[in-house]
């Protein structure tokens, strides 16, 4: 039952997003939300879609797959449109009136924007970081990336670790829960029947077993990672050496020229919600 | 007669996914009452599924799993009231301890069954001796045992809801050779004051032969061969070809055999292939 729960959505493939350098997508994410929030204009929102959906392409993902990311949200989605919705309050007359419910122009751009933003978001960071990208990669990408940290001391290569460690265990634990919950169960024990209290309870069966079983695998992990002379980051080479390519700076400098012009159409064609920030 | 029977059942796991594997594939195959039956095969060949759905944990993806001639999915509701009639003690089962005593631990399965505190004490005490549990190891935490003495609390903690049927799914492995001949003999002694019905996996081809009546053979997902301990261990050839061996004793015997020695008798444990051997070497003396 639990192994239902899919950990980490890589999906395996070969495309140009595939194998850029993790560093490189997770800058491309952080461009591209940026852009999407400093867009304005209706050209600017039609390029990103067109954009998104080059990707989306490009990346050789089934559309149904990345779509159960979006649905995952939904609910969040249709609540910040339905209050955009409700409560901007336009200049002209209201479209429809009805009880206390006043629904402007205005605020019908507005959900609808906010819907493409959120849509978009979620689409591009789960295309680049976690479709695209597998997570040792990514927690090698963000040690890259924060290691200017270092010189201020904080042990960013011992998080970029710790991430890591958990990333590994996180399959290995939800087999073991269900080994426990099968053993449990095997021995009549009840857990969807009671109140809040007794299924509460219920629950400790379970959670023991697996506190005692997580910290005798990191006593193990940390036996067998001194045993081969693990001593922190600290003049420690790595296997696979990350290393920025052509494409990777191809990349960054056409999603930033596309991010400039995004600014520079703010400026001459009429937008579309002048004060889209302000609520 | 047949107390256990699973009829034409297939599993498949992660159905639907791309991960789709069939673990079982149409398997009918019955359990006599009374009896120790051994299920051997290679790893991945499906045992440890079929424990599962023996007792309920899984659900077939199609077929039967008859209890006294009674499908046990017939009112999915009452599936707890059946996994008390069958035991399982699963694959590595210390995984399971929990409580803060071995005496509250092995009384879990008692007292999920609703029973009276009397009648829990009597039947901890009891399973704690078939499991060979020392009386002053029960006042203790599980996590202070050792892995061995932990392997017999925890299979206490299923003898003790005193299962007809008693599935353990390689309760042995892993453990020093005494502790492998106490464990399996407690619970052929819970089996006979019983009258239980035991299905026993294992890898072990000298503990099938010492403590089976009957042997079931699985490849694959399918029953590949059944029958009485010696009649399967009469066929080292098919058994050897699915990867599988016989006892060393059984082979020196079906060596000799093939010699032209004829033995004849209890040909798969030691004191047996003994007999045979003396009772051969005798008669070519007498001639």
């Amino acid at each position: 039952m639990l192994k239902d729960i899919t950990f980490g959505q890589y999906f395996p493939g070969q495309s140009l997003l595939h194998r850029l350098d993790p560093r490189t997508k997770i800058l491309l994410s952080l461009i591209f939300i940026v852009i999407l929030f400093v867009a304005k204009t209706p050209i600017a929102f039609l390029l990103m879609i067109l954009l998104t959906a080059v990707f989306v392409e490009m990346s050789k993902i089934p559309f149904g797959t990345i779509f159960k990311g979006i649905r995952a949200v939904l609910i969040l989605l249709l609540f910040t449109a339905a209050i955009n919705l409700f409560l901007t309050k336009g200049q002209g007359t209201p479209l429809l009136e009805f009880w206390v419910i006043k629904i402007y122009a205005e605020g019908i751009w507005r959900a609808v924007i906010m819907a493409v933003r959120v849509v978009l978001l979620i689409l591009i960071s789960g295309l680049f970081l976690t479709y695209t990208t597998t997570p040792i990669a990514l927690t090698d990408g963000i040690e890259s990336l924060l290691s200017p940290l270092k010189k201020i001391r904080i042990p960013v290569h011992e998080f970029a670790m710790m991430i890591t460690i958990a990333l590994r265990f996180i399959p290995t634990l939800i087999e073991e829960t269900d080994r426990v919950i099968s053993a449990q169960k095997a021995r009549g024990a009840d857990f969807s029947s009671g109140g809040l209290i007794k299924r509460a309870r219920a629950l400790i069966p379970i959670l023991v077993p697996l506190l005692v079983s997580s910290i005798k695998h990191a006593e193990d992990l940390a036996t067998a990672m001194e045993c081969r002379c693990y001593r922190g980051g600290d003049g420690r080479t790595r296997m696979v050496k990350l290393t920025y390519r052509t494409r990777d700076f191809l990349m960054l400098l056409f999603v930033l020229a596309i991010g400039a012009s995004v600014f520079v159409l703010n400026h001459y064609i009429p937008i579309l919600l002048p004060d889209l920030y302000y609520f | 007669m047949n107390i256990l029977e699973l009829r034409d059942v297939s599993y498949t796991y992660n159905r639907g996914t791309p991960f789709e594997e069939l673990a079982l594939d149409s398997v009918s195959v019955g359990f006599e009452k009374g009896k120790i039956t051994g299920i051997i095969g290679h790893t991945g060949s499906g045992k440890s599924t079929l424990t599962h759905l023996l007792n309920g944990l899984e659900k077939p993806s199609s077929g039967d799993v008859l209890l006294c001639g009674e499908s046990i999915w017939e009112e999915p509701k009452k599936i707890a009231q059946i996994r008390f009639r069958i035991g399982l003690v699963m694959q590595y089962p210390e995984y399971q301890l929990f409580d803060e005593t071995v005496r509250a631990d092995i009384g879990f399965g008692p007292r999920n069954m609703g029973l009276d505190e009397d009648e829990i004490a009597r039947r901890v005490d009891e399973a704690a001796r078939f499991a060979g549990i020392a009386p002053e190891l029960m006042d203790k935490s599980p996590f202070d045992l050792s892995g061995g003495q932990k392997r017999r609390a925890a299979i206490a903690g299923v003898l003790a809801m005193r299962p007809e049927i008693l599935v353990l799914d390689e309760p042995a492995a892993g453990l020093d050779p005494r502790g492998r001949t106490e464990i399996l003999g407690g619970l052929r002694d819970y089996q006979r004051s019983r009258n239980a019905t035991i299905l026993l996996v294992s890898h072990s081809m000298e503990d099938m032969a010492r403590y089976c009546d009957n042997i079931v053979v699985m490849n694959q997902g399918r029953i590949y061969v059944t029958g009485t301990v010696s009649e399967v261990f009469a066929r080292s050839e098919e058994l050897q070809s699915v990867g599988l061996n016989v006892p060393e004793i059984a082979r020196i015997a079906n060596g000799l055999i093939r010699r032209g020695i004829p033995l004849s008798g209890d040909l798969y444990t030691v004191e047996g292939v003994r007999r045979a051997i003396l009772s051969y070497v005798k008669g070519e003396c007498e001639c």
